[in-house]
């Protein structure tokens, strides 16, 4: 006998027996905790999702006719809800099935609530719109987002052509005197294929430019308006003689400050001799601070005007070099009059000597340095 | 109202806005300089008659000596010089002297009939074109042209640094010739710069320990003229001297006036114990002032006269302490490693000076009167007896070579110190006192 044959004996000996007495072997069921589930009608579960809305059955089409906040600082605040309305609350409501999830928070079903086909109008959802008009502030103003078209993007009329010109539609007329052209009509896009924000400039929370420097000599503001009309102000003394970038400077308020700030600015008196032009950069500085400090000489100084600090004033020259008639002592601290006199004699002889051939100081930048305060602090060189 | 209160406040905001907008002057601080000496010119004096020729560039020579022996001017040479001052009423031609990088300009002008002599001088700020003070004369006998030449000198130094200055001043000292175990001694005073040398004392006897008066006009010291130390009092003009009264049989030695000069603190041996008293040199009464079983010694007023300065070894080894002037609890002040001896108070009442005596070496040392900020100026095989200057800048003290022919003289040191330089004496010099500003 071939041993394919014995085994496919076997097999099937093997398959009557499990089916004879295959039976024997069933294992017993384990044990199962049957609860009892309150069923629901379709009317319990209408009154259900009528008395307990969806948040996105507000954005519906039917909600846009919600009036208007009265905010006057957020007039389109209805135009942020063209987006699409959210689809997953009405199919929601279709569903004729219960839904098998219980909600949490159980309210009484409506006894008499009746199955609709159509979505339920949230007449509820509009009146908690309603109930929030008098927010605690104004601000902040909401801004409006970027949007595609005001309006669901509808397919041109077939007989216009996009154009960037509007012009109407010329067809032949037999019985016209002049015969004319048969013209297209052409429109312009309603609606760009680019997300463009609907205004033409959103208002902006950071200002678009930083204020002058406080070391630049103001210009006139008559000048700026000229130049640049539509420039923010640059002075923080002609803020209103630039165009005007915020609505509260539109009443007689705004126009009240342009013209007494105007009055005001021809008025006054030119403006005092500020440096103007860059700063001397941290290198220079310290150059010229090094050049004075070669030929500060302590070592003469008494103890007592070693104790002394003071700040003297000069003036130097274009080329650098010191007035020797504009040194003067400004101010003195830790010594007496007479120690201040002889530290203040020192830092002159530095100033003059060091100074005899003219200090390395970037021309350009004459106004940074015209006038300096050197401080002369003994405090490192003083004898203990 | 909306225009007047918008007008009102425009016109502050307006206001402000220069102040807000003036970066003001630039300002830089400066805290590092330089210390070396300021450059000066002494020009040779007017002589306002031929007479008065070789004492003109005399005096300009001592005042140009003394200024530079500070260590805090340098002089330029007058081969250096561009301009000449021929006349002592002339304008500064001050780019001449700029142009030598003179920052200070010293004229004069000296004038001699017979024996006395007149001296003028001027002191110039020459890089800001001003004269610093006014003109001064010091009239005197020719034979004291040094001590005018000082006095110009310190007027200078004076209005220069801010602070007194002390070349018209005497050091007396003891003048040693002879080997270390046959020295002998004697008193002698001097000018502050090793001039004028007079001896107030012979070799006879062995003197230590000379101290000045507050006036300068008497000296105390040590001497062993009775084979016993005792303090003498020296008159230095009549070059008269006698014995303090002390209790016989006892030592008395390291003395020193009170600020006063009516007052004398001295240490006293009796019975082994060595304690420090006062003596009223009027009245001859003493005082002790300490009663422990240690050694105290060399006591040294304040400026003021309140409180003593001294050496005692109650903790062992030879500490500083300060106690008030009439006796009473005494305050260790001095807590280095070594040995603390000879402190003296300076003039100026800031600062303590000390021999310090630390790791087989020898220190001059100066201190705070609380024992802080202690500095040692000086290092050598032995150095000790320190004296101030009268400006309380510059301290004096003896420094002795090693070996059996080694020889003491006297040096001088700034109190940062800068500037130590010999003073030049003919013979060996040890003990050095300064002398006050002389009138």
């Amino acid at each position: 006998m071939q041993t394919g044959t014995k085994i496919s004996g076997i097999a099937h000996v093997a398959l009557i027996g499990w089916l004879l007495f295959g039976g024997s072997f069933t294992s017993r069921p384990l044990p199962a905790q049957v609860t009892d589930v309150a069923l629901i009608s379709a009317e319990e579960y209408a009154a259900m999702t009528t008395a307990r809305p969806a948040p996105e059955a507000a954005e519906t089409p039917e909600s846009t006719a919600v009036p208007e906040p009265s905010m006057a600082p957020a007039p389109e605040v209805e135009l942020t809800n063209d987006a699409p309305p959210e689809q997953a609350a009405p199919e929601q409501a279709l569903d004729p099935e219960p839904a098998p999830v219980p909600d949490p928070t159980p309210e009484p079903p409506a006894p008499d609530a009746e199955v609709r086909d159509t979505p339920p109008v949230m007449e509820q959802q509009q009146d908690q719109i309603v109930a929030l008009p008098d927010p605690v502030s104004p601000r902040p103003v909401p801004r409006p987002i970027d949007r595609v078209a005001p309006t669901p993007v509808a397919p041109p009329p077939p007989d216009a052509t996009p154009d960037q010109v509007a012009q109407p539609e010329v067809t032949a007329d037999e019985g016209a005197e002049t015969p004319q052209e048969a013209q297209e009509e052409t429109a312009p896009e309603e609606a760009a294929d680019q997300i463009v924000p609907e205004t033409a400039e959103p208002p902006r929370s950071a200002p678009a430019k930083s204020p002058r420097p406080p070391s630049r000599r103001p210009t006139k503001p008559e000048a700026v308006a000229e130049k640049e009309p539509t420039a923010p102000a640059e002075t923080p003394t002609a803020p209103a003689e630039t165009p005007v970038e915020t609505p509260l400077q539109t009443d007689n308020t705004a126009d009240a400050i342009d013209d007494v700030l105007a009055e005001a600015l021809a008025d006054a008196p030119a403006a005092p001799a500020a440096p103007s032009g860059p700063p001397l950069s941290a290198g220079e500085r310290e150059a010229l601070r090094v050049a004075v400090s070669a030929c500060w000489n302590v070592g003469s100084l008494s103890s007592d005007a070693l104790a002394t600090t003071v700040v003297v004033g000069v003036k130097l020259a274009r080329d650098g070099r010191p007035d020797a008639g504009s040194i003067r002592l400004l101010s003195h601290s830790g010594g007496t009059a007479g120690s201040a006199q002889d530290a203040f004699g020192a830092a002159r002889r530095a100033i003059i000597r060091c100074g005899a051939p003219g200090f390395n100081l970037p021309v350009e930048k004459y106004d940074q340095w015209r006038d300096i305060e050197m401080t002369f602090n003994p405090e490192r060189m003083r004898i203990k | 109202m909306t225009r007047f209160l918008v007008s009102l406040l425009l016109g502050a905001t307006l206001l402000a806005a220069p102040v807000a907008a003036q970066d003001g002057p630039l300002r830089i601080e400066i805290t590092e300089g330089v210390i070396e000496p300021l450059p000066f010119a002494v020009p040779d004096f007017v002589p306002d008659n031929p007479a008065a020729a070789q004492a003109a560039k005399d005096l300009a020579r001592v005042v140009a000596a003394d200024l530079t022996g500070t260590g805090l001017f340098r002089e330029i040479p007058a081969s250096a010089h561009i301009g000449s001052v021929s006349d002592f009423n002339a304008p500064v031609q001050y780019a001449d002297w700029k142009a030598v990088n003179a920052q200070a300009l010293i004229t004069g002008a000296v004038s001699v009939s017979g024996q006395n002599l007149t001296v003028r001088f001027r002191v110039y700020d020459v890089f800001s074109g001003a004269e610093l003070g006014s003109g001064l004369q010091f009239a005197g006998t020719v034979d004291g042209w040094r001590r005018m030449a000082h006095k110009v000198a310190d007027q200078v130094y004076s209005r220069i640094t801010g602070e007194g200055g002390y070349f018209d001043s005497r050091v007396v000292f003891v003048s040693e010739t002879g080997p270390k175990n046959q020295r002998r001694k004697r008193l002698a005073i001097m000018d502050y710069d090793g001039a004028n040398i007079k001896y107030l004392t012979d070799s006879a006897e062995l003197v230590l320990a000379p101290r000045f008066s507050p006036t300068g006009d008497r000296v105390l010291y040590t001497s062993y003229e009775s084979d016993f130390p005792r303090i003498y009092v020296l008159d230095v003009d009549a070059v008269e001297r006698r014995a303090l009264q002390t209790a016989e049989g006892t030592m008395s030695f390291s003395p020193r006036f009170s600020p006063d000069g009516r007052t004398v603190a001295f240490s006293l041996e009796r019975g082994g114990n060595t304690d420090i008293y006062t003596l009223d040199i009027a009245s001859g009464q003493q005082t002790r002032l300490t009663s422990t079983p240690a050694i105290e010694t060399a006591p040294s007023y304040s400026p003021d006269g309140t409180q003593m300065v001294f050496e005692s070894d109650r903790s062992g080894a030879p500490q500083l302490y300060i106690m008030p002037a009439s006796g009473g609890e005494a305050k260790r002040i001095s807590f280095g490693q070594g040995r603390y001896g000879t402190p003296v108070w300076s003039p100026r009442g800031d600062l303590i000076a000390f021999t310090k005596q630390n790791k087989g070496r020898f220190h001059i040392g100066v201190m705070r009167t609380d024992g802080s900020e202690e500095r040692l100026l000086t290092a050598s095989f032995l150095d000790e007896g320190p004296t101030w200057a009268p400006n309380g800048r510059v301290i004096m003290f003896a420094r002795e070579t090693q070996g059996a022919d080694g020889r003491s003289t006297l040096y001088s040191v700034d109190i940062t110190g800068r500037n130590l330089k010999q003073i030049r004496t003919p013979e060996g010099a040890s003990d050095p006192s300064w002398s006050p500003l002389q009138n």
